[in-house]
């Protein structure tokens, strides 16, 4: 009998790649539960009593914690084994990913083909440069790069990284963000029933299944620009009998009509893009919303503290998550209003994931993550308004 | 054969990417430092997988109860046994060795180690 969440899609490491996947996923429980913690020590212990010192006050915010603390060499420790903890998950990964290639390929075209929902790739689609130019969260290739005809790799790659990465903390269907963001709706709008829905940088869309479970009569969109995780993601729904619509378009500007959505989504995207393509994103979310439709984005943890801060941003200068230091200082709400929603419409709601220390990589804090709520005015309020 | 072909070869079948494309930072005064450690980081992974390979084969063998007391012991490869443990050997260091390609790609010239099909 197969485990939980297991689906035809998932690529299978053999006994050694097993043991290497395993050990890395030991590995980073070891630094997230044993070593993280310690450099909150070192901070409370050396680093700040000696800044207090020479300045007579506080550190202003994380820029200065940071520049203090690459001169501890604790600290300098724990990141090069942070870094190399995720360099050696794709590594091993890839070895699972490269040996069965091929299948994975030809399981993917099969599933595909039986449909349900459908899948669209656009191969003329500009890859915007926050994908291009660097490789996200050190994926080598990133989303969206090709190393064979219909390839899928990424995809596999992706799914297979989740449970180490995050320790479990997603579920075995990785969608513990989707089913959380689900019932923060269910919650926040308990009369609100979607027809018509988008997911935007769905990846693999594992975050996007949950919509199709928690809403069945819905009809699930779901977008991203890398064609190898919208394949993959296409015949994993398949594999796990989920309807979904996933087409390879971008965010800041899509093909979909006006006003033809009642909801769109994102789970932790808008920190990988850019400080061009948020308010685009956000004004195509309101061009995309029907009056009265409703816009969700939940994004990272950005910490309490300026020192909760400066370790959740280890993951900005070390991880490749170039944009995720703005998010920090971003004022979500205002940017939504900047993108035409009502500013009395816009509010940043908390959404607990409850995960545990391990699964945290970076301490504990406050680690409920951020979302970013906007309702599009109704057909009236918009008449009035203009 | 240099150590350094063995490398390149094992490297010149793989069809996916192993270094991620962005600056690799460096961590400690010395940027050896960094690649020492990325090494032993490596090694305590190989180490882990092959205690596990030894584990297991240690367990089905005395749930087979194939294994004669000074069999192990008393083994020496030859023929192809040889020479898909010496591959296994090669494949073993271009791993630990892995995180020198970071320096390679990082340099203007494209890595030639896979070929970028789009």
């Amino acid at each position: 009998m197969n485990a939980p969440g297991h689906h035809a899609m998932l690529p299978h490491p053999d006994h050694d790649e097993t043991a290497r996947q395993e050990w890395v996923r030991t590995f980073r429980q070891h630094l997230a539960t044993r070593v993280a913690p310690g450099v909150a020590a070192v901070y409370e212990r050396r680093v700040l009593p000696r800044f207090r010192a020479q300045h007579q006050r506080e550190p202003a915010d994380r820029h200065e914690i940071r520049r203090e603390m690459l001169q501890d060499g604790y600290h300098q420790f724990w990141s090069a084994l942070q870094r190399r903890s995720q360099e050696l998950m794709w590594d091993t990964l890839a070895d699972t990913v490269e040996r069965e290639h091929d299948a994975l390929v030809s399981r993917a075209k099969a599933l595909s083909a039986d449909g349900p929902g459908s899948l669209e790739l656009d191969p003329d689609l500009d890859i915007p440069t926050y994908h291009a130019a660097v490789d996200i969260h050190l994926q080598p290739g990133g989303y969206h790069s090709e190393f064979a005809p219909d390839d899928v790799a990424a995809g596999a790659l992706y799914d297979a990284a989740l449970p180490i990465y995050l320790a479990g903390a997603l579920g075995p269907e990785n969608d513990l963000l989707g089913r959380t963001l689900a019932g923060f709706l269910a919650h926040h709008a308990p009369e609100f029933e979607p027809r018509r829905m988008l997911d935007m940088g769905c990846a693999i869309g594992n975050s996007t299944l949950p919509w199709c479970r928690a809403w069945p009569e819905a009809e699930v969109h779901a977008i991203d620009v890398g064609a190898p995780v919208l394949r993959y993601a296409h015949a994993r729904a398949v594999a796990l009998g989920a309807r979904v619509h996933f087409s390879q378009q971008n965010a800041e500007r899509t093909r979909f009509d006006d006003a033809s959505f009642d909801l769109v989504v994102s789970h932790i995207m808008l920190h990988e893009t850019s400080r061009a393509a948020l308010p685009r994103i956000l004004a195509e979310c309101h061009r995309l919303l029907r009056p009265g439709g409703l816009m969700l984005h939940m994004e990272i943890p950005r910490g309490g503290t300026p020192f909760e801060q400066f370790m959740l941003e280890w993951e900005t200068y070390n991880n490749n998550e170039r944009f995720a230091g703005y998010m920090t200082d971003a004022d979500l709400p205002r940017l939504a209003a900047s993108a035409g929603f009502d500013a009395t419409d816009c509010t940043m709601e908390r959404a607990s994931l409850g995960m545990s220390t391990e699964q945290k990589s970076y301490g504990a804090g406050d680690f409920s993550f951020p979302v970013l709520v906007a309702r599009k005015a109704s057909a009236d309020a918009e008449r009035q308004r203009a | 054969m240099t150590d350094r072909t063995d490398t390149a070869t094992a490297d010149a079948r793989t069809g996916l990417p192993r270094t991620a494309k962005g600056r690799r930072p460096h961590y400690f005064a010395d940027p050896a430092t960094d690649r020492l450690l990325a090494m032993v980081v490596t090694l305590m992974e190989e180490l882990s997988a092959t205690r596990d390979r030894v584990d297991s084969l240690e367990r089905v063998l005395e749930r087979e109860r194939v294994l004669a007391e000074g069999a192990v012991e008393a083994f020496r490869p030859e023929g192809e046994t040889a020479e898909v443990r010496e591959a296994r050997r090669a494949a073993f260091t271009a791993r630990v060795l892995r995180v020198l390609d970071a320096e390679i790609a990082e340099s203007p010239q494209e890595s030639p180690s896979f070929t970028h099909v789009k």
